[in-house]
């Protein structure tokens, strides 16, 4: 069973198509990377989902429901920009009408338990509009969590933070997929942190979805490659494009994506009289993938 | 598997939606300020249509209950003292439950709410129910400021007992209706406040009414509809009066409701 499986889903915003015929399949347990350009449907897709929007055409599944069968809907849990709170209210009371709207049974055993998922247990008399928006956004995650969800979806979460924010809601998040049998589906620009975290990536570009996988199927199109800087960069170049045959300068380096050791490429070099002043063997990023595979769509 | 085992979809029932729902909107409401402005507001009213029975203006009120209800059904008024008695509470009702229902659009307490399990009919009933019961209350305190302006005035309170909490029971009843014909407005204008408090407020002054009526002649077909029904329940009532209030504030609440509750699910939320 998928938790989410859409079909031709559309949704136009009067001329603007902003959703066009995405198909998409989260699988039950994956944290779901979901990428995409500003602009390219993410959010919307995501709302509509949610229930917020109203889809054109296509068809929504969660868990092999109906998107808006409510038994299913009971079991999500959405952060969508920011949290739905009234700013005048602390975090706490915020956090018990969301209790009481969910008809939770312990809510304040809930809601300690979910402020303590998001370190924000001690900031709950914090009036809403007081917190910063580290702190806003892991208040949205708690609100996403209470009532046990067996589906997160989050919009951009880590958007806007410090480093130590991103620190502590990449922490929160990891904590979240140990402790809580639930899928995620998570949107952000910031690759890097969604790398470490992702079990399965789907990339949406001007509202179609073009390309879905695994991480293991990342890892596959993400190869190693060896990185080198020397004095005389240009003659280096002319010497690795006799020999290899995949070479890309990025990035002040001298990249050698054909399957060969470092010590090798410094031997031949050597042999010429380059003298390598720096070599390291890396693995494309997912935000390099990402880029690449953006420029082939264009 | 083992995750897809332990998953367990069953939502809470209409009841217990509609309990966390009137939950959270009368903890709200007790907890605005603006709450309790409006109850002011209305206490403070009798006070000043009072004041417009002394000087030169002086007989607009011959009786202290004309302050809560017009001697006779009369959809055009010859003078403010026919025109303003509780009626007036039905109009920063209005305005009342624009600002309400705006913050919740404003706050995103709307978007948190419809990615749950809610159902956009809990919405409007919770809605409906919080504003009449708000609207009641401000009639509570306009009760309470009419006969402490009439005591201050020397206004007479002879009055047949029966008609005048027909009268009473009418305009309660009708709070109900124009709680949920204010719920639908501001439903379509959402974010839109402003339109939505601008609309709230010719509506409930009665302006279609009046001007139907001006048009048309007093006739009881305009008891048919909400302001109609209000200016009905008037020193004359009777018990037929108080079932009128009754089916027509109930008839509009259902069908304000239903069409809330359609154009909630066919439009966008957010």
């Amino acid at each position: 069973m998928n938790a989410i499986e859409i079909k031709n889903l559309t949704k136009t915003f009067g001329q603007k198509i902003a959703v066009d015929g995405l198909n998409m399949t989260v699988p039950v347990g994956a944290i779901y990377g979901f990428i995409g350009e500003n602009g390219s449907g993410k959010s919307t897709t995501e709302k509509l989902i949610c229930g917020l929007l109203v889809p054109d055409g296509g068809e929504i599944k969660l868990f092999g429901r109906d998107y808006t069968d409510q038994d299913v809907r009971a079991k999500i849990g959405v952060l969508i920009e920011q949290p739905g709170c009234f700013p005048n209210m602390s975090v706490w009371n915020n956090m018990m009408l969301q209790a009481t709207n969910l008809s939770i049974k312990n809510p304040e055993e809930e809601v300690r338990k979910v402020l303590k998922i998001v370190r924000m247990e001690g900031s709950a008399s914090n009036k809403f509009k007081n917190c910063s928006l580290g702190m806003k956004q892991r208040i949205g995650i708690a609100f996403a969590l209470l009532g046990e969800p067996a589906l997160l979806i989050l919009d951009e979460p880590i958007n806007g933070l410090d480093a130590d924010g991103m620190r502590i809601m990449r922490e929160v998040l990891v904590d979240i997929t140990k402790n809580y049998n639930c899928t995620v589906l998570i949107s952000s620009h910031i690759l890097g942190e969604l790398e470490k975290i992702a079990s399965h990536y789907g990339i949406i570009r001007d509202g179609e979805m073009i390309k879905q996988m695994t991480a293991e199927e990342l890892d596959k199109n993400c190869p190693t490659y060896v990185a080198l800087k020397s004095k005389n960069m240009a003659q280096t170049k002319m010497l690795l494009e006799k020999k290899y045959s995949r070479i890309k300068e990025e990035n002040e380096y001298l990249r050698v994506y054909d399957d060969v050791k470092a010590e090798e490429i410094v031997n031949y070099l050597y042999k010429n009289n380059i003298f390598v002043t720096e070599i390291k063997t890396d693995k494309i990023s997912l935000e390099e993938y990402y880029i690449d595979l953006m420029k082939e769509a264009k | 598997m083992d995750k897809e085992k332990t998953l367990d979809f069953k939502s809470p029932s209409f009841f217990q939606r509609l309990k966390g729902m009137l939950g959270v909107d009368f903890y709200r409401l007790f907890h605005t300020p603006m709450f309790y402005i409006f109850l002011g507001i209305a206490a403070i009213i009798p006070a000043l249509v009072s004041m417009g029975n002394t000087g030169e203006t002086a007989g607009l009120f011959t009786n202290a209950w004309q302050i809560i209800a017009s001697d006779s059904p009369l959809y055009v008024v010859n003078n403010i003292g026919q025109y303003a008695n509780m009626n007036m509470v039905f109009i920063f009702g209005g305005i009342m439950i624009s600002i309400f229902i705006g913050h919740d659009y404003k706050s995103g307490y709307v978007k948190q709410l419809f990615t749950t399990h809610a159902k956009k009919q809990d919405y409007m009933m919770s809605k409906t129910t919080v504003g009449a019961f708000s609207m009641i209350c401000m009639c509570g305190t306009y009760l309470i400021g009419g006969v402490l302006s009439a005591l201050f005035t020397g206004l007479p309170f002879t009055v047949n007992a029966g008609s005048l909490i027909c009268a009473l029971l009418g305009k309660l009843i009708m709070s109900l209706g124009w709680a949920s014909l204010y719920t639908f407005i501001n439903v379509i204008f959402r974010r839109k406040f402003g339109i939505s408090i601008a609309l709230c407020f010719v509506l409930g002054t009665g302006i279609p009414v009046i001007g139907a009526a001006a048009l048309f002649g007093n006739s009881p077909v305009l008891n048919i509809f909400l302001y109609g029904s209000s200016v009905n329940a008037c020193l004359s009532a009777n018990f037929v009066t108080v079932i009128i209030c009754l089916a027509v504030s109930t008839a509009w609440a259902v069908i304000y409701n239903l069409l809330g509750s359609w154009i909630l699910s066919k439009r966008d939320v957010y």
